[in-house]
């Protein structure tokens, strides 16, 4: 039996994404290097092959998943439980939770504008978010992070694969999941377009967010 | 905050109508009005604004407060910005534009919901993918705890072998039983002397009546409770054997006229 083929056994008795470490709890003399290696092996063994189905990187693993083009067929089947699709106020908040992670309801409602504690209990019930963890703020309100399950109902190989704030036509990076340096020039830059003064916009978003749980709290 | 206040808004040209319900919030409905008449986010016409926007949430469900708060709060947000652009500059470097806080928010709101439409069609296209176990399993059988198939060919020769019931006549008439099970004792007995098994059709053979049928099977059962023989049907519906019990005690078998029957 060589890597490949347990690999493939591994991956083809699993319904759920596993991780390269997880595979190689199949055999004792196997390191996740070579398990990655053997992924590559078979991800272009079933492209070459031209099978329906590929090997997929998602949820910071991987899985066996049915190419798109076969959906129209397969969901004729579709008589089983399937994850419904996301109400546009979910979609709004998981966006803001994904990128603000970890990150507080006052803060998801200053953002949205809106009352998020509803959208906030069904994203949980969904397990698509989860408490991450306790803020300093007053009260030590609880702060959400997405969880694996997110990545899985997105197709998402990891956090690298949201969106990237460069792609979308307004930048606005001053909390954005960036580089240091790509940060501070590129604020600079919006702040000289925009004349609209010269505080640091980091400090000045902390401020708002502030006023905000005050008045929360009054 | 008063509505109220509304009603002496210098209302222009572009009077526009808007449903307030298909808005998620009050930063929706500001970006709306924005976007859709081109104005330059870093320069809003805020008294213009403020007008369309207090405008736009007359139509405000009255009953439901925690969405009108939320609009209440944007409107007099942009009427404090408005007065605070009335106020006379001056001229310090340091003071901020009224607006840019509102405009931050606007374009941080903007952009979400610019990622959150990529999300969409993110989560579109992964259900189109599907993982092992999307089929779901075929429907448990039935009798699982019968040991062995059936076939529907099996069924049909069964239900074909099955003698149609004589027409009733009459009243049901009892008569006495005319068949001993003392008799068929003997003839199950009889026809294991010289071999290990005998089917139960074998048994019946020349007899017509069911009751013989019905005698010769109370007999076998009687003789396996008596652990003389047992009986085997290797399927529902398919032949019934009657073996004998090799292990049985020897004065059993040979004193075949002596066994009792409970009748």
């Amino acid at each position: 039996m060589n890597t490949p083929q347990i690999v493939e056994a591994v991956l083809f008795a699993s319904d759920a994404p596993l991780s390269p470490d997880e595979i190689a709890r199949a055999d004792e003399r196997l390191d996740e290097d070579q398990v990655e290696e053997a992924l590559q092996i078979l991800k272009a063994e079933y492209d070459d092959a031209h099978r329906a189905f590929h090997l997929t990187e998602i949820a910071e693993g991987y899985q066996i998943l049915t190419r798109p083009e076969f959906a129209p067929y397969l969901e004729r089947f579709d008589n089983v439980h399937r994850p419904n699709r996301l109400s546009g106020p979910s979609l709004e908040t998981l966006a803001i939770i994904a990128y603000r992670q970890p990150i507080g309801r006052i803060e998801i409602e200053y953002i949205r504008g809106v009352n998020s504690s509803g959208v906030i209990r069904t994203l949980q019930d969904r397990s698509l978010i989860d408490i991450v963890g306790r803020g300093d703020g007053l009260g030590r309100p609880l702060l959400y992070g997405t969880t694996q399950r997110f990545q899985e109902h997105f197709g998402f190989g990891s956090l690298d694969d949201l969106p990237r704030p460069d792609e979308l036509p307004i930048i606005l990076k001053d909390r954005m999941p960036l580089q240091e340096s790509e940060r501070s020039s590129d604020q600079e830059e919006i702040s000289e377009k925009q004349g609209l003064g010269e505080r640091p916009a980091d400090e000045d978003a902390d401020n708002h967010v502030n006023e905000a749980s005050q008045d929360s709290g009054a | 905050m008063d509505l109220r206040f509304a009603e002496g808004a210098i209302v222009r040209d572009d009077f526009f109508l808007v449903e307030i319900d298909r808005f998620q919030g009050p930063l929706d409905l500001l970006l709306h009005l924005i976007r859709t008449q081109d104005i330059d986010v870093f320069d809003i016409p805020v008294a213009r604004i403020t007008d369309q926007f207090l405008q736009v949430i007359k139509g405000l469900d009255e009953e439901d407060l925690d969405s009108a708060g939320e609009f209440l709060e944007t409107a007099a947000t942009l009427i404090r910005i408005k007065a605070q652009m009335l106020l006379p500059h001056e001229g310090d470097d340091d003071d901020e534009d009224p607006r840019a806080q509102l405009v931050r928010r606007l374009l941080e709101y903007e952009q979400i919901r610019e990622i959150s439409q990529r999300m969409r069609s993110a989560e579109a296209d992964r259900a189109r993918r599907f993982s092992k176990g999307f089929i779901p399993a075929r429907p448990k059988r039935l009798h699982q705890e019968m040991p062995l198939e059936t076939t529907w060919a099996d069924v049909l020769s069964a239900a074909l072998s099955v003698e149609m019931p004589a027409p009733r006549q009459g009243l049901p008439r009892i008569t006495a039983r005319t068949i001993s099970m003392q008799d068929k004792v003997v003839l199950i007995l009889d026809s294991l002397q010289d071999r290990s098994g005998v089917e139960f059709s074998r048994l019946l053979r020349g007899f017509g009546d069911t009751m013989h049928g019905v005698m010769t099977f109370l007999a076998g059962l009687e003789l396996t409770r008596q652990r003389v023989l047992f009986m085997r049907q290797s399927q529902p519906f398919s032949e019934l054997w009657f073996y004998k019990n090799e292990e049985a005690e020897e004065g059993v078998t040979e004193d075949i006229g002596r066994i009792e029957v409970d009748t």
